[in-house]
């Protein structure tokens, strides 16, 4: 009998131990498919940037995008992630916090006691990236590379992660002090993004051609509208990594958000496509326009983005609908009032209808508890939230395109900018001979 | 740099150089050539805008 009670627990104790390897590897795969389909996101970015762009600027704007990834990546290793252990108390470091983010720290490279660290840390490398791709739209045409390079770094590795710190960080203190939630970043990504673009345009002033002497707004024209619309399907493809990446996968019996209340991916599933549709149908109906269309799924998004863990699917269909509104209405008044150049509504889609989602979340879902003692979610926190995600986005980067404008580094010249960026510093040319007249300039 | 380990039992960080000063060394390059190419494009940008103006 003895024998047979110790076979057992021996056959136990290995079951148990196959079992927790096998959750390890279920979380770390997990997240890998989420980097690899937020890859996608950057796929679309890719087309839609080169898209909008006029025929001159096809290329350089497909450089500017491409390098924009790639030099986030080495600079969120860099600085990124030991920003996000930082900083989760505001604008004092907590070294020791931070001390596994450092870039020479034992968790920051290959560690077979940490399966969690590399594989998380690729994820919000992948955010960073969204960020200042983001931002790369709004500004083509006329932004000098260098400087769109300095502007990204610092959106990408540096601003976002700090917004993240404190708003997408399970210490951070919008959670603990205020209650905040916004489970698909519509603040620290979209509405810093967004208005960190903004504060760069404002710097940067319109492409030549685009106001007239009376104030009046000219269309320029994309010179690939389908390759445009085609980016933005494949954005809001690679949206379902991002939102994957949202939510924390840790071996235990249910999800949770990253603020640890409990969670589904059935709820995300059944509210992401509710406001992706919304936010299609809301811009179809103001604009019948295929670009502003996909625009508005994206802005649907993030208009129910802080509450896709939460909300009941038709008011998540609703605010998607209101997400598209104000991206729509909020676009031209950014081109027609402000009359800032926003190549691609992206002040208006990511920083405007982010802004909406955050604030919709306090107005129709205040009240849920916290874990801990972190205070319930209310419309407060989320007003306290959306100022801190306005300032850190906006300031930055009116600052510093501010610098740059006056070192004379911001902005290409006249000659090039008429001539077109391609033809400027670009050794190949994006089409071959004989189709290039067929095509709007 | 080289391997920091020499068993594969109970090895936790195993990065080529953990522990080292190499470390440091490899990842201040790493710096280095990342500030290094975003000066040598406002370079071209530069020489590319100049030739421009000449035209």
């Amino acid at each position: 009998m003895e024998e047979q009670i110790a076979e057992l627990t021996a056959k136990i104790a290995e079951l148990e131990a196959s079992s927790g390897w096998a959750t390890t590897i279920a979380v770390e795969s997990f997240y890998w498919w989420c980097t690899g389909l937020m890859v996608i996101i950057h796929a679309g970015f890719l087309a839609y940037e080169m898209g909008a762009s006029r025929k001159k600027n096809v290329l350089a704007s497909g450089i500017k995008n491409i390098l924009a990834f790639a030099f986030i990546i080495p600079t969120f290793f860099f600085i990124g992630w030991w920003i996000y252990l930082a900083f989760p108390g505001g604008l004092v470091p907590d070294f020791e916090a931070g001390a596994g983010g450092v870039p020479w720290s034992a968790a920051m490279g290959p560690n077979l006691a940490d399966n969690a660290t590399g594989i998380f840390w690729a994820a919000f490398a992948l955010f960073a990236a969204t960020t200042a791709s983001i931002f790369s739209g709004a500004v083509i045409e006329r932004i000098r590379l260098s400087a769109f390079l300095i502007l990204a770094i610092t959106l990408g590795s540096v601003v976002w992660i700090l917004a993240a710190s404190w708003a997408w960080h399970g210490d951070g203190w919008l959670l603990t002090q205020f209650g905040w939630h916004d489970f698909g970043a519509a603040g620290c990504v979209h509405m810093v993004a967004g208005f960190f673009a903004l504060g760069v345009l404002i710097n940067l002033g319109p492409r030549i051609g685009k106001y007239n002497a009376d104030g009046s707004a000219n269309d320029l024209s994309p010179h690939n509208l389908p390759l445009a619309v085609l980016g933005l399907m494949l954005i809001i493809v690679g949206f379902f990594g991002f939102l994957g990446g949202c939510i924390i996968y840790n071996g235990t019996d249910q999800w949770t958000t990253i603020f640890g209340n409990p969670a589904t991916l059935s709820a995300i599933a059944f509210n992401t496509l509710m406001c992706f549709a919304g936010g299609i149908i809301a811009a179809w109906v103001l604009t019948r326009d295929p670009f502003w269309m996909m625009s508005g799924a994206l802005a649907g998004i993030f208009g129910a983005a802080p509450g896709l863990d939460l909300y009941y699917p038709p008011l998540a269909f609703l605010l998607g609908i209101g997400g598209a509104t104000a991206a729509v209405f909020g676009a031209r008044f950014i081109e027609k009032v402000l009359r800032v150049d926003d190549a691609v509504g992206a002040v208006a889609v990511h920083g405007i209808a982010g802004l909406f989602g955050v604030v919709a979340f306090g107005l129709f879902a205040s009240g849920y508890p916290n874990i801990g003692d972190a205070p319930d979610t209310s419309l407060i926190g989320q007003l306290v939230g959306a100022a801190a995600m306005f300032a850190v986005g906006f300031l930055p980067g009116y600052l510093l395109s501010l610098l740059l404008k006056v070192l004379g580094v911001l902005r290409i010249p006249e000659s090039a900018e008429v001539i077109g960026m391609d033809i400027a510093k670009v050794p190949v040319s994006a089409y071959p001979e004989g189709t290039e007249a067929a095509m709007p300039a | 740099m080289g391997s920091p380990i020499t068993t594969w039992d109970s090895v936790e960080a195993y990065f080529t150089g953990f522990g080292g000063a190499t470390t440091m060394i490899v990842f201040l390059l790493a710096v280095a050539v990342t500030a290094g190419a975003i000066y040598l494009g406002h370079r071209h940008e530069e020489e590319a805008y100049s030739k421009l103006k000449e035209k």
